[in-house]
């Protein structure tokens, strides 16, 4: 069985089980290491990829279902790491050690790109489940709402 | 990136140092310093602990010794060589170096890096910084004191000539480098002391961070591993044919466990093309186990014993003055007992790393706090000299204690020795919430008194945990004096006091986690505190202040003065006293710790059980800051950190093997259960800078629970309050 997926504007063809996560379709066979695995069962959100548009776990999501979609993980999210959330993470230092980092900026995108002028609660509410151990979670909130606030400037 | 680490990514660090050596024509500068500097063991050997490269076109490399895992260390510290060198912070490219002697001491842990390793950084740029200069001035002809750098640029006072530092590397390659290189006075620092970005955060928010978990190279085979669940547990039996039967799986290899403190329990591993494929073949093993002697730990049952015993006479390791008659004379008489569960680090990144075992040489990419504890392991593991392993120290995605510990390295090298290729091992979440080097658990029992002038006369202090020691020695079966100095050598300086050591076998693997025994004591002093000083009918700031300015014990004076410096700034941060709503408190605790003194305020409100953390104020003295934003980011760090353990988080045994297994029930801070509000505030009271890894941690947990007190009168003397 071959399944084709568009993995940030480019097509992959691949007979991998239908059934692997695309999580470790992603990083260990097309080595696109930025989405991390956390858990393995969607509950930190490290592996966050947006799928036709929306914020979604690679970690529950198998090559099969995956097929004939179209995939952005954090390497695409912009050529040049020029994304307002990108540069909103770099301008509040919001990293520490940027491990669940990724995954967090991939939720936040998929709220923004929703909607456009969240609220501080609903940033919150939108990246409850995105868990971040060194405790970033001040300068996360305050990241999303500049880079909301850039976006709609722009 | 600028284009030397461009460069860099093409060729392997090593290689690198090589080449630029031989071709690149740029100045290394590798400056030896006694290792009595450094803080360790007196030696005479010198040893060049850190390099600075700067090439034909000025682009200049700096060297980390020390290990990455998000505290800013690899920021922090060669900012300061990068300050003392004079450099343009643009064109400054930071490495992390491999393991290797020249870097000092590069064990990362104890919030030491910035003790033990600012001053000999600070003269490594200040001897490239004068060699530069004197290269100048012998190019120009003048005396070098005639001659000043600044920002990758010497010029002189005499007319209006400038060299850049790229035209000058050449000849000042020829030159010796200074024996003790003159450093900057804290009004000529440019980079030391402000919030410079971190290096790493760029490639951080692209997904290019290159953490242990990532690591690739050509012809890599995948691990996963199922542990023995009981320590000191054996693996009886596998079915190794139904997991070979899965397409892809390559191998399934045994590991015995390796009787190291940094080794493997035991267990089976899969090697196959892909992570996934090797969990799968995992899942087929069908493994049985073998318990083995701490088959029945139960932690249920082992703190209440822990609580026995330390409610009875235990061992006495410390005393001074005369307590039965502290105690006799006493106006206010309290005791207490406070117990504390085991804690899983948890990092984001689970154990991982790369390894690859050859004939001749044995290469491997980890994510750890200890690159030289990892090459004695290995090396041991291996049957070969620790020089001979290689470790790349990779980027941690998050470590706090756990990383120093190369268990994962070990058994990758297991894996990669057994299907001759090189191995990347990630353990699963459930195998790195079930196969830790845990917090201890702990029980502390606490009895003070207090005269008739609201003094604090005795304090008996009974303390009963499974401590580090039990990991590298068994017979370990109780604290030690030293463990129990933050008790005997607190800086309440009571004038009459006993410390006494509990039983407490251990039975699962004791570690190192951010702040250590700090979390407990911290807990139980401050908490015992609150108490005391409600007893006393005193307010507790105003108790705190009382205890600090009585104490007369010589060598504590400095402690006792920054401890009340702190304390001073974080009620008035909090404005301590103002009138709060009903079922809202604060609480307050002041803990010092690896050299550094924090106080919080913590102001909550309380609905029956639940508890909000509205608002953390904090106090820091840690000497100079040395990049206040990194600084300040560790303590908001510690601060949710200390909420999940006040509030949540515990590692539970039963029948010997741990019962949580992923984040549902290990459940550490959500983004909806930070506080809403953190202020943080440095006052440096003017002495060298110290470590702020951990000692953010210890004071969150009391002050929060003295909160819950002033909110709703239940006093809460257990942590986690609210257990998964």
């Amino acid at each position: 069985m071959s399944y084709t997926i568009t993995i940030n504007g480019q097509v992959h063809k691949t007979d991998v089980n239908g059934d692997m996560p695309l999580l470790w379709f992603l990083r260990d066979t097309l080595e696109l290491t930025g989405t991390k695995y956390g858990c393995g069962i969607g509950l930190c959100g490290s592996c966050t990829v947006h799928i036709d548009g929306n914020a979604m776990r690679s970690c529950l999501m198998t090559v099969k279902a995956s097929n004939g979609k179209k995939v952005t993980t954090i390497e695409g999210l912009s050529k040049d790491g020029s994304h307002p959330l990108q540069i909103a993470w770099l301008s509040n230092n919001v990293s520490q050690c940027g491990y669940c980092q990724p995954g967090q900026i991939m939720t936040a995108a998929d709220l923004l790109a929703k909607n456009p002028d969240p609220s501080m609660e609903e940033i919150t509410t939108a990246l409850e489940d995105n868990i971040c151990r060194c405790g970033t979670y001040k300068r996360i909130g305050l990241a999303v709402a500049d880079a909301a606030k850039q976006m709609k400037g722009a | 990136m600028t284009s030397i680490r461009k460069d860099l990514a093409a060729v392997s660090r090593r290689e690198f140092l090589k080449a630029s050596g031989l071709s690149a024509g740029g100045l290394i500068v590798g400056v030896s310093l006694p290792v009595s500097l450094l803080g360790s063991a007196a030696s005479t050997e010198f040893q060049p602990n850190a390099f600075v490269y700067i090439a034909k076109s000025g682009d200049t490399t700096i060297w980390c010794g020390r290990c990455e895992m998000g505290q800013g260390i690899s920021t922090a510290l060669p900012a300061a060589v990068a300050d003392e060198l004079e450099a343009d912070w643009a064109r400054v490219s930071v490495l992390q170096g491999d393991a290797n002697k020249k870097f000092g001491p590069q064990a990362t842990g104890g919030s030491n890096s910035i003790n033990q390793m600012l001053e000999p950084m600070r003269k490594a740029g200040a001897a490239g910084r004068e060699m530069l200069v004197a290269a100048a001035a012998q190019t120009w002809n003048l005396p070098v004191d005639k001659c000043y750098a600044k920002l990758h640029v010497v010029y002189n006072h005499v007319d209006d000539r400038s060299l850049p530092y790229g035209d000058l590397v050449e000849l000042a390659a020829e030159l010796t480098a200074p024996e003790d290189p003159v450093l900057k006075t804290s009004d000529q620092f440019r980079y030391i002391g402000k919030p410079l970005q971190r290096h790493d955060q760029a490639d951080m928010v692209v997904g290019q961070r290159v953490y242990g978990a990532d690591s690739k190279v050509p012809g890599v085979k995948y691990a996963a591993i199922s542990h023995v669940p009981v320590l000191g547990g054996t693996v009886k039996s596998f079915d190794k044919a139904a997991a070979m039967e899965v397409p892809g799986v390559v191998d399934v290899v045994l590991i015995p466990r390796f009787e190291n403190a940094y080794g493997s329990v035991g267990g089976v591993a899969v090697v196959a093309d892909n992570t996934w494929t090797a969990q799968q073949g995992l899942t087929k093993l069908n493994i049985e186990f073998e318990a083995g002697e701490n088959g029945s730990y139960n932690t249920t049952e082992y703190k209440k014993q822990l609580v026995k015993n330390v409610e009875v006479p235990a061992t006495k390791e410390f005393e001074k003055g005369a307590l039965e008659q502290a105690f006799e004379l006493a106006a206010v008489r309290h005791k207490a007992t406070y117990v504390g569960g085991h804690l899983s680090h948890s990092p984001m990144e689970p154990m991982a790393s790369l390894v690859w075992v050859q004939d001749d040489k044995c290469e491997i990419w980890a994510s750890t706090q200890d690159p030289a504890g990892i090459q004695k392991t290995i090396g041991a593991y291996l049957d070969r000299k620790p020089e001979d392993i290689t470790v790349h120290v990779m980027a941690s995605g998050g470590a706090f204690g756990r990383k120093f510990k190369c268990d994962y390295v070990q058994e990758a090298a297991a894996c990669s020795k057994a299907v001759g290729a090189p191995v990347q091992l990630t353990w699963s979440r459930e195998e790195d919430t079930q196969t830790g080097y845990y917090h201890s658990c702990s029980a502390q029992h606490i009895e003070a008194s207090v005269d008739a002038d609201g003094k604090v006369t005795g304090w008996l202090h009974r303390a009963a945990f499974p401590a580090i020691g039990s990991t590298f020695n068994p017979a370990v079966v109780q604290p030690t004096a030293g463990d129990l100095d933050a008790v005997s050598k607190h800086p309440y300086g009571i004038e009459n006091m006993q410390v006494e050591s509990g039983m407490a076998k251990a039975h699962t693997r004791i570690g190192w986690y951010r702040a250590v025994y700090a979390i407990f004591y911290g807990f139980a002093i401050n908490v015992f505190t609150d108490e005391l000083a409600h007893a006393a009918g005193v307010d507790t700031v105003q108790f705190l202040r009382n205890i600090y300015d009585n104490n007369k014990v010589a060598e504590q004076q400095e402690q006792a003065k920054r401890c009340r410096g702190v304390l001073d700034k974080a009620a008035e941060m909090a404005d301590w006293g103002k009138k709060l709503p009903a079922n809202q408190g604060m609480g307050i605790a002041v803990h010092h710790s690896f050299h550094s003194y924090v106080a919080m305020v913590v102001h909550v409100e309380t609905n029956g059980d639940d508890i909000t953390v509205k608002r953390v104020d904090c106090a820091v003295d840690c000497g100079l800051v040395l990049n206040p934003d990194i600084a300040t980011a560790q303590m908001e760090g510690a601060i949710i950190m200390g909420v999940g353990l006040a509030l949540n988080t515990e590692i539970s045994f039963e029948d010997g093997a741990v019962v949580n297994s992923n984040f549902h029930d290990y459940p550490v801070l959500h983004i909806g259960d930070a506080p809403a509000e953190m202020n943080i505030s440095f006052i440096n009271q003017g002495v060298s800078p110290t470590g702020l890894g951990e000692p953010g941690v210890p004071t969150l947990a009391p002050a929060l629970a003295n909160a819950v007190y002033a909110a709703n009168g239940k006093r809460h003397r257990s942590i986690p309050i609210n257990p998964a």
